[in-house]
């Protein structure tokens, strides 16, 4: 049911008066240039069946079908009708030069007609189209101009003009402030135009509206205004499928209806294939699923082997696939069945489940069925109802129940219907009070604050008329995604060796506030910002094992690190300027650090102190001591390494290590994996025995087994970026971690 | 964590890595803990009035509701069941008196379920009193046995909290010791993190909490919060609706920073309230012993055999006859925009939020004063004044790293209570997913006749008998429960799974009864007497060419004399509808006393054989 497609020739002028400009601005060729670029970019990425060709005149030599005796010369077709392909794109980057002689217009409009007939002979096409992108700077002979008019109405082919100027002067001013675009300020019409070109200009309107009436001139657009809408990729475009169904009331009621998808996520169409990196061929990957035992071994078994089961809480109960089927809740099939009506302000906007909105409309060309859904869709409407409904898609399909609202537009009714959730789709959370909280109950003048900033940040406005308008328009926005997407894409396919490039300056603004609010709401912001106290609260802890983990993943020398750390309880030192004469047990951290710097006791004596506050804090197995633990330790290996002492502490460790089966102390061991502490290497300390890789082995030891255990991680490939996402959130998945650090470990070992 | 997302899964298995669930606080916090504390004193058993279940009873059939939740949702919570007044005594190290542990602190399955069902109804009481009987009481050592059942447990525990159930207000008979030892032991607890409710029942003559259980139970979350229910619970459903309140911890699915722009940002927490919950998927087994099988997935070279390090590999896709390639950092690059958050853009009037643009299910945001303190109080203020203007906020809502962002509407939504006093919707506002113009499909319109204000007023009377007051949580999903009772039945070792109400099917008896002839003067009002609408579209009907609208289908159906004649020599007249056979009577100017179709034959039959 696919579409006719189109079949279109563009025709660009390639003479040496597109090439002239004036000082400052981008000459006409490179303008034209970009709109083809751009056009056929997004034919390409649009993949549907329409062909184009090219054609370009004013060219140094000559080649069409039409050449003869010095008719027709300076005009190339330079491809002929084609689907467009990125060697199109290359060729058009590359090889669409300017020329340097010029070819009445005219004659290249014959020269793509006499193309589209000839290409398009025994195909079918629901259009043909010639695009002709010129400065019209050249004489022309307008005695032909009846024939070929006749002859484009007879052919039905339609043409568009692309021009460096406007058609007409007061279409300029009205078309204004169309913003970006690398555009030269388009010269008036009347005014700079040469005698060739005024000329050209009338025969442009005389053909368009000879063509298509009064609506012709709309088809003749500036470079600069294609090349605006132009560098918005094509939108997906996709035809709802028709849905017919029964909605039924009761027994006996039933009316014929037809659902569409209305509005519905759209998803990228292409996913990413895996090549092999040096062939980019994608049959030299192969992709292989073995299924094993979750033993030591990790013996492999067939898949002919295994049976399905379904955890049911701790225990696995097999359910074989067949049992399943048989077992499994049935549906009777598509349906969209009414269970009663309720007031709209009953269902919340925030409980619409699902991913999609259908428009429910009455079995086309069946006015009875037409009727009875008016009639529901009416009453409905001035009752302020809704009917809850069951809707099943069909008969594999899980049924649901949502919500059918009237709606009532000026050219059509229908209802619209939205899933509603299950009763196991929610979770009754609650939330601390807030507005008769003392503690958050802002105060008079913040309030007034606040609502200052909303009134400047309001993003409807009156125009003259006193119609509000909108001016940030979510449903108009391109999805950023695919756009970018294909910008890349672009650029890789044309530059397969360069980097990608930036985001487009105009697809980063739309997603800007508007410029207007932005200035608008300057001062209102300023005032919230003074009037609220807002500070970033520090946790010292997980700063600390963020810090860690970003460095060692940018690779960066530890000593750095430990100096930031010495810093900050440096000042913490200072700030308990209280006479610390041991390490205690409410701030062993602190105490030992001041013991150190103040140099009350001797290093060892204040390792051995510290130490035995963690053994006192070891013997209560419980994560806020645990924490606690971690920092004495992580603050013992700081110390360490800055007074140059690697000895203390890595034997202390090499205990810790051997005491964690016995003493249970394994989630300790696995935090302080997380946190990578491990022993003191040369590279930090001198005196070290240990080199920078038993260093990051002597906690391997424990990685081993887990990294096996935790396979799924590997599949999914997103290591890092589970790590940093789980950092910046200052939370930690012990696995991924794990793995993480391993992947540096053999890192190091590669270099 | 895995099972649990599998369960809340998105409906759509494609949606990219995108909505993980609560996801990384759970494996730092750990996992949760329940515990169960039940009083199984005399007073306990007595059934009340007119055959009421005992609190015992009701007590159990709450628990049984939780584990069966648990074993659902949330499998790797850990639950725990302990009975305190018992006269047998059961704990790990026997060293406590008159305390009887049912169930260790675990992941609950099959069996809890079995051994629970044994406590039910009449029955369950009198094996209560066989196995435990009821015997002295002492709430201290219950409370210290439970601290160390919390202590034995070798995992890291995020979330722990004690449920106490008692009818009795006061437990040591004025026993001050007692009583002080309780105090301590609680205070223990909750040193260690342990939140501890009161689940209190009826109790004849009133429970006073202040005499005994103020001091036991953890303060309120914070000073407002309204803290100790004062009323005891009467019903099972209220007290399951308080212990599934209490129950489920609420997790953050992120925190992010909310920029209001020039560098004032506030901290918030985004959190899922709606989920489409799926099936579970299943695990492969060993056929021969049922042990879980692991896949692993390798890639290798298909020439030389051998494997593929993701560094081996890049992906690629075809566009235009060229196959581009990129490097997989380079294509989560293309995803990445900005850094995730959400930016506010502006302001909009509550109107401007279309009904109709709705792509997923809405998350919810709440001040996070631990991130940015102060962020309650901004946030606070917005609300309020959206909330006071109508307004909607719209942001742009970028969830977490390499990933493009959707503008989403902030809808304000103030705290509403419900007639018991318990929070019904929480304070925040509702993060609303908006489409792009990618996302809005082109549809053609059916555009036909409408109808008539009369037969928009029967519909009306439809509508007006069928109503009812929706509910969100009214409805089960068929599917879940099936696959779940199902699974229980294998389990539990039952003969059948116990069978599933559909509420999702239309009650069509109710609903014919109360439609009574209604549902036919509809019909009769806007069908033709030989229209099916069940049937295939037979023999197409005229199209409403002009474009239809309700009078010009009026005009259309003005009969000739000549061949109303005929239908009433046929006796076909039924065949036509209310609005045909009207029109024919006002055309021939008979007064009708009724619109009922009968009447309306009957007088213009009257009319033309005369």
């Amino acid at each position: 049911k696919a579409r006719g497609s189109s079949a279109l020739v563009l025709c660009m002028d390639v003479g040496f008066s597109m090439s002239n400009s004036e000082p400052g601005q981008e000459p006409s060729f490179e303008q034209a240039k970009k709109v083809i670029q751009k056009f056929v970019q997004r034919q390409v990425f649009a993949e549907n069946k329409d062909e184009v060709g090219l054609v370009l005149f004013g060219t140094d030599g000559t080649k069409n079908g039409l050449a003869e005796d010095g008719q027709y010369e300076n005009i190339t077709v330079h491809r002929r009708l084609m689907m467009p392909d990125f060697e199109l794109l290359e060729e058009i980057e590359s090889k669409l030069q300017p020329g340097g002689q010029q070819a009445d217009w005219l004659d290249a409009l014959v020269v793509c007609m006499d193309l589209l007939q000839e290409e398009t002979m025994g195909k079918k096409f629901e259009r043909l189209n010639i695009v002709l992108l010129t400065d019209l700077n050249v004489q022309t002979s307008a005695d032909q101009l009846d024939v070929i008019i006749d002859s484009l109405k007879k052919a039905r082919i339609t043409l568009q003009f692309f021009l460096p100027f406007p058609v007409d002067g007061e279409d300029r001013a009205d078309g204004g402030g169309d913003g970006p675009g690398p555009s030269a300020a388009p010269v008036r019409p009347g005014k700079g135009l040469s005698r060739q070109q005024t000329q050209g200009l009338e025969m442009v309107k005389n053909i368009m509206t000879s063509l298509e009436e009064e609506d012709g001139l709309e088809e003749v657009y500036t470079f600069s205004d294609a090349l605006q809408k132009l560098s918005i990729f094509k939108r997906i475009d996709r035809r709802p499928m028709a849905w017919p169904c029964h909605l039924t009331i009761g027994s006996s009621l039933t009316i014929r209806i037809v659902g569409y998808k209305a509005v519905t996520e759209e998803k990228v169409k292409k996913s990413w294939a895996i090549v092999e990196a040096q062939s980019h061929q994608r049959d030299d990957v192969k992709r292989e699923t073995v299924y094993c035992l979750d033993d030591d071994n990790e013996t492999e078994v067939q898949k002919d082997d295994t049976i399905q089961g379904f955890r049911y809480g701790s225990d696995i109960v097999p359910f074989s696939k067949v049992d399943e089927d048989q077992m499994k809740y049935k549906s009777d099939g598509k349906c969209f069945s009414v269970l009663g009506f309720t007031k709209q302000e009953l269902i919340r906007r925030h409980q619409f489940m699902g991913s999609q909105v259908v428009k429910v409309f009455a079995a086309r060309d069946d006015e009875h069925a037409a009727v009875a859904l008016s009639a529901l869709i009416r009453a409905l409407d001035s009752l302020k109802m809704a009917a809850i409904v069951r809707y099943a898609y069909d008969r594999r399909s899980n049924p649901q129940v949502g919500a059918a609202f009237p709606c009532i537009k000026e050219k059509y009714e229908c209802l619209l219907y939205v899933q509603l959730p299950f009763m196991e789709d929610l979770r009754q959370f609650t939330f601390p009070v807030l507005e008769n909280n003392k503690k958050f109950k802002p105060s008079e003048s913040q309030l007034s604050a606040v609502d200052a900033l909303i009134d400047s940040m309001m993003l409807v406005e009156k125009d003259e008329d006193g119609e509000s308008v909108d001016v940030f328009k979510v449903n108009h926005i391109p999805n950023p995604q695919f756009q970018r997407l294909f910008q890349c894409l672009h650029h890789r396919g044309v530059n397969p060796d360069d980097p990608l490039p930036p985001v487009e300056p105009w697809l980063k603004r739309d997603l800007e506030r508007p410029q207007a609010v932005s200035a608008r709401c300057q001062t209102p912001l300023q005032d919230v910002k003074t009037k609220f106290p807002l500070k970033v609260v520090v946790k010292k802890k997980e700063q600390k094992t963020s810090a860690d983990v970003f460095g060692s993943s940018a690779d960066e020398p530890d000593a750095k690190k430990v100096k930031v750390d010495e810093e900050t309880e440096f000042n913490l030192a200072e700030i308990a300027k209280g006479n610390i004469t041991s390490v205690g047990s409410v701030n062993p951290v602190r105490d030992f650090c001041t013991l150190i710097r103040q140099k009350t006791v001797s290093f060892d004596q204040a390792c051995q102190q510290l130490t035995h506050r963690i053994e006192q804090l070891l013997g209560n197995r419980s994560p806020e001591y645990y924490m606690k633990s971690i920092a004495c330790i992580q603050a013992f290996r700081d110390q360490s390494v800055s007074s140059g002492n690697a000895e203390l502490f890595n034997s202390y460790m090499q205990s810790l290590k051997r005491s964690v089966p016995d003493r249970n102390l394994q989630e300790l061991w696995d935090l302080l994996i997380q946190d990578a502490l491990t022993l003191i290497s040369k590279d930090e300390v001198d005196g070290s025995t240990f080199s920078k890789q038993d260093a990051n082995q002597f906690l391997a030891f424990e990685q081993k087994e887990e990294v096996q255990a935790a396979p799924v991680q590997e599949d999914t490939g997103d290591v890092d970026d589970l790590v940093s996402v789980s950092c910046l959130f200052g939370c930690f998945n012990d696995k991924h971690i794990i793995y993480y650090i391993c992947e540096c470990n053999s890192d190091l070992q590669v270099y | 964590m895995a099972e649990r997302r599998e369960y809340y899964q998105n409906e759509d298995d494609e949606v990219e890595e995108d909505e993980e669930d609560s996801g990384g606080d759970y494996k730092i916090s750990g996992r949760d803990s329940l515990v169960f504390l039940v009083d199984a004193s005399k007073e306990m058993f007595i059934k009340g009035e007119d055959g009421e279940p005992s609190n015992f009873d009701m007590t159990m059939q709450c628990v049984r509701s939780v584990y069966t939740s648990k074993i659902i949702s949330s499998d790797k919570d850990l639950v725990a069941l302990v009975f305190y007044g018992t006269e047998q005594s059961k704990n790990p190290r026997n060293s406590f008196k008159h305390v009887y542990v049912y169930h260790d602190l675990d992941s609950p399955g099959s069996q809890c379920i079995l051994d629970i069902d044994k406590l039910l109804g009449e029955k369950g009481a009198q094996f209560a009193e066989k196995t435990m009987g009821s015997g002295e009481t002492s709430l201290g050592d219950a409370l210290w046995c439970c601290s160390n059942l919390y202590s034995d447990i070798k995992l890291r525990l995020s979330h722990k909290r004690l449920m106490i159930f008692t009818c009795r207000d006061e437990h040591h008979g004025g026993d001050g010791a007692k009583d002080r030892q309780a105090r301590t032991k609680a205070a223990d607890l909750k040193e260690t993190g342990v939140v501890i409710d009161l689940m209190h029942l009826t109790k004849p003559g009133g429970f006073d909490v202040s005499l005994f259980f103020c001091d036991i139970v953890s303060p309120p979350e914070d000073e407002s919060e309204l803290g100790l229910q004062i009323e005891p619970c009467r019903k099972l459903e209220d007290l399951q609706k308080r212990v599934r309140a209490k129950e489920l911890k609420k997790r953050s699915q992120s925190r992010l920073t909310f920029s209001l722009g020039e560098g004032v940002n506030l901290a918030v927490g985004v959190y899922v309230l709606a989920r489409t919950a799926t099936k579970p998927s299943a695990v492969k087994l060993h056929r021969d012993t049922n042990e879980p099988v692991r896949t692993k997935t390798r890639y290798f070279h298909a020439h030389n055999g051998g494997i593929l390090l993701p560094n081996d590999m890049k992906r690629a896709q075809v566009y235009g006859k060229k196959q581009i390639v990129m490097e997989k950092d380079e294509v989560d690059e293309i995803k990445k925009f900005d850094d995730p958050g959400l930016v506010l853009m502006g302001f909009k009037p509550m109107d401007r939020l279309k009904l109709h643009h709705h792509i997923r299910p809405a998350l919810f945001i709440y001040p996070e004063e631990e991130q940015i303190s102060g962020s309650s109080c901004m946030f606070t203020a917005l609300l309020l004044n959206c909330s006071e203007k109508n307004l909607f906020a719209l942001c742009r809502y970028i969830p977490r790293r390499n990933t493009p962002p959707r503008f989403v509407a902030l809808v304000p939504q103030r705290e509403e209570l419900d007639q018991s006093q318990t929070q019904a919707t929480p304070p925040g506002f509702h993060v609303i997913f908006l489409p792009f113009a990618d996302d809005i499909r082109t549809v053609d319109a059916h555009v036909g006749p409408t109808a008539s204000d009369e037969q928009v007023d029967k519909m009306k009377e439809i509508v007006h008998k069928l109503r009812f007051k929706y509910k969100s949580d009214a409805f089960e999903n068929p599917v879940l429960q099936q696959h779940y009772r199902n699974l229980e039945a294998l389990a539990l070792n039952m003969l059948e799974p116990e069978p599933i109400e559909d509420l999702t099917m239309p009650k069509v008896q109710m609903m014919d009864a109360r439609l009574g002839p209604l549902a036919q003067e509809f019909k009769d009002l806007v069908y033709p007497p030989d229209y099916n609408p069940e049937g295939k579209p037979a023999a197409k009907r005229k199209t409403a060419e002009s474009g239809g609208g309700a009078a010009e289908k009026k005009a259309k159906v003005e009969m000739s004399e000549e061949e109303l004649k005929n239908h009433v020599a046929k006796c076909t007249l039924g065949k036509l509808t209310v609005p045909v056979l009207k029109d024919a009577c006002k055309q021939f100017g008979i007064r009708t006393t009724g619109t009922k179709k009968q009447e309306l034959i009957d007088a213009l039959t009257m009319h033309l054989s005369k």
